[in-house]
């Protein structure tokens, strides 16, 4: 860049800003998206060449081991895996543009409908950790900074460390352990609802809100209990560093100007704290908590795992246990995505939560 | 501020004194003696732990009181006694013995993979950020890419391309954290190649490599090196997530995460997974503990 543009870019910038800034943020917005699609076009083809180049061949899953070389072969082709990477990739692009993942190797339906029959648990046990992590992290961060350098502080500090440092896959199973082995207060971990109860007519997907609108008060409580424990354990991953990061933050608001000119004005401390303080700390707090629901809705493949959740991460589990390629792409591309959008509207929201972005 | 140390006096004095080193010669890296007690506490907390965890973990090598590979040293899943302190598992191997000899292979593969992520990524990062234009936007649209991928399960993809074996689990688990190492680096270069310190190094006669290496990035490593040790505790947890799954490491081998799946199947048995999953809390602990204590050394007021 020559020292001439480097002097006039800055006022340029300035002048449009002033003029349609809407312009320009819809602009800077645009050109995310297109970095976005690189990304999500990088994955999926990355996908494609791990899956296809080297990993194990899936027909040997597909034919008994006794099976003639002919069948073998059949098998092969009636997967398009006998001809060329270059053709097979094209035909992925291809039937991808048309909404099309193909059909899953383990189940043999399509994957989008594997997916799409999946995603309602995941994102009924991602919601329900998201909401109570995020809740009961930022009021932990909160009370720790208001109290800071506190005995308080410190316990909660302990408990913050300590689950920043947890395995979620032991939590799970530890927690597993203790309510329902040793006390035996909560259900096996046998998926969304117990044996010989069934779901709740349809209406969200989600059991806890179907039962509800629909009066079943009994299902309700059921699928409520299935729910705790692996809520409880997702809930610790996305609690911990919510609590953390608002915790910091709200210690650098409240010991700025502003809070101690609040203060001597005679503001109530809930206001100081949580309109004030609060509003100032929220742009990092934001960026974990895209995290957490990155996180969260990606299916928590572990956790989903160990409490027998028929969501999408123990899909993603399966099918790359059973060199299931579609599924796997499936799942990766649905990933990619949800990422891309998740931070797609952490930008927008940066721009409402400091008015200093909308520049 | 985390730290409080015996006296407050002196820890705040040592922190202003690190503070007013720092600002009066941020060209020389000496700030005079370190002292265990100004340290902040974390800091301490990491070190105590990661030296017991790495003392016991080579104990464990040379003496045990069973055979950790052996199985049938006791009838299976026997309750933790005075002959199992840990009890047994269900081919009735000693846990006890298991838990410590696995130590070393959960801390080797960490370090090293660690290790090499450092060196590659801030290496990698550094020339990025330093050329700018091409090789800056490829490197960071592959970051990107990589970052996209849930990691537990871009690790299991690579395991599973890669095939078993420790030393795949290692390169799996380096290439996993490349990408973090490269964007911190970059950005630090970044910023740091518009100093006036550069434009000397250069005018002093330095090849481009020579300021790059010997000027700008001995500057920008601090960032680096705390966010290290923070990295180094979530790619323990990888590392016995990849072993829970039972991809890369051998059956068998005694190695945490896989340790805590082969008590999954029977919950009653406790104690199968307990006491792994606590190795893998207080490594990944120990680490963290190492990382923010550093990062406290210079910004005293965070968690």
């Amino acid at each position: 860049m020559t020292s001439d543009a480097l002097v006039s870019l800055p006022v340029r910038g300035a002048g449009m800003a002033t003029r349609r800034g809407g312009g320009l943020r819809s602009r800077r917005i645009l050109g995310k998206l297109a970095g976005a699609v690189i990304v999500v076009w990088g994955v999926v083809t990355l996908t494609f060449l791990m899956s296809r180049v080297v990993a194990p061949d899936p027909t040997t899953l597909l034919v008994p081991p006794q099976a003639t070389q002919a069948h073998r072969a059949a098998v092969r082709h009636e997967l398009g895996l006998d001809s060329s990477l270059v053709v097979q990739y094209g035909h992925f692009l291809r039937n991808l543009a048309h909404g099309d993942l193909g059909e899953s190797f383990s189940t043999g339906l399509p994957v989008t409908k594997d997916l799409s029959q999946r995603l309602p648990a995941t994102i009924e046990l991602g919601l329900l950790a998201l909401v109570v992590g995020t809740l009961v992290g930022v009021l932990v961060g909160v009370f720790a900074a208001i109290h800071a350098d506190s005995v308080i502080d410190h316990g909660l500090r302990a408990v913050v460390v300590t689950g920043l440092a947890m395995p979620q896959f032991w939590l799970g199973l530890s927690l597993l352990s203790v309510f329902f082995v040793q006390l035996g207060v909560l259900p096996a971990p046998i998926g969304r609802l117990p044996v010989g109860v069934d779901p709740p007519p349809t209406i969200t997907h989600l059991y806890l809100v179907d039962a509800l609108l629909t009066g079943q008060w009994s299902v309700f409580v059921d699928s409520l209990r299935q729910l705790i424990l692996p809520a409880a354990t997702i809930g610790a991953g996305v609690f911990s560093p919510i609590a953390r990061v608002t915790r910091t933050a709200m210690v650098e608001a409240l010991s700025s100007d502003y809070v101690r000119t609040a203060r001597s004005l005679g503001f109530s401390p809930a206001r100081v704290h949580f309109i004030f303080a609060l509003r100032n700390a929220l742009l990092p707090i934001i960026t974990m908590t895209a995290n957490a629901v990155a996180f969260a809705l990606s299916g928590a493949v572990l956790v989903e795992g160990v409490f027998g959740w028929p969501g999408i991460g123990q899909y993603a589990l399966t099918a790359i246990q059973q060199s299931d390629f579609p599924g796997l792409q499936g799942f990766v591309l649905y990933v990619a995505v949800l990422y891309v959008l998740i931070y797609v509207v952490v930008d927008i929201l940066y721009t409402f939560a400091d008015p200093r972005l909308r520049r | 501020m985390t730290a409080t140390p015996l006296t407050k006096e002196t820890a705040d004095a040592n922190a202003t004194a690190i503070a007013d080193a720092a600002v009066a010669s941020p060209a020389s890296p000496r700030r005079g003696r370190v002292r265990w007690r100004g340290l902040p506490r974390s800091l301490q907390a990491g070190v105590v732990l990661s030296g017991v965890l790495v003392t016991v973990s080579v104990a464990a090598r040379i003496r045990t009181p069973h055979s950790p590979t052996r199985t049938g040293v006791g009838p299976p899943f026997e309750s933790p006694s005075s002959t199992f302190l840990f009890g047994t598992d269900q081919v009735g191997s000693d846990v006890f013995s298991r838990t410590f000899t696995a130590g070393l292979t959960d801390i080797g593969i960490t370090l090293i993979g660690v290790a090499v992520a450092f060196v590659v990524g801030t290496s990698l990062g550094a020339i990025a950020g330093f050329v700018g234009g091409i090789v800056d936007a490829i490197a960071m649209r592959v970051s990107e890419i990589l970052q996209s991928f849930p990691a537990l399960l871009l690790a299991m993809l690579m395991a599973s391309v890669l095939g078993g074996g420790l030393l795949n689990v290692v390169i799996v688990v380096a290439v996993l954290g490349i990408p973090g190492y490269l964007r911190l680096a970059r950005a630090e270069i970044m910023s740091k190649k518009e100093l006036e310190f550069s434009d000397a190094a250069r005018l002093m006669g330095n090849r481009p490599g020579g300021v790059l290496f010997r000027h700008l990035l001995p500057n920008s490593l601090a960032p680096v090196i705390s966010f290290t040790a923070i990295n180094a505790s979530w790619v323990a947890i990888l590392v016995s997530s990849l072993g829970f799954v039972g991809v890369g490491i051998e059956p068998g081998t005694p190695e945490w995460g896989s340790m805590v799946a082969s008590g999954r199947n029977q919950i009653n048995a406790w104690w199968v997974s307990f006491f792994p999953g606590i190795a893998i809390l207080l490594l990944a602990l120990a680490l963290f503990l190492l990382g923010d204590g550093v990062s406290d050394l210079k910004a005293r007021r965070k968690w």
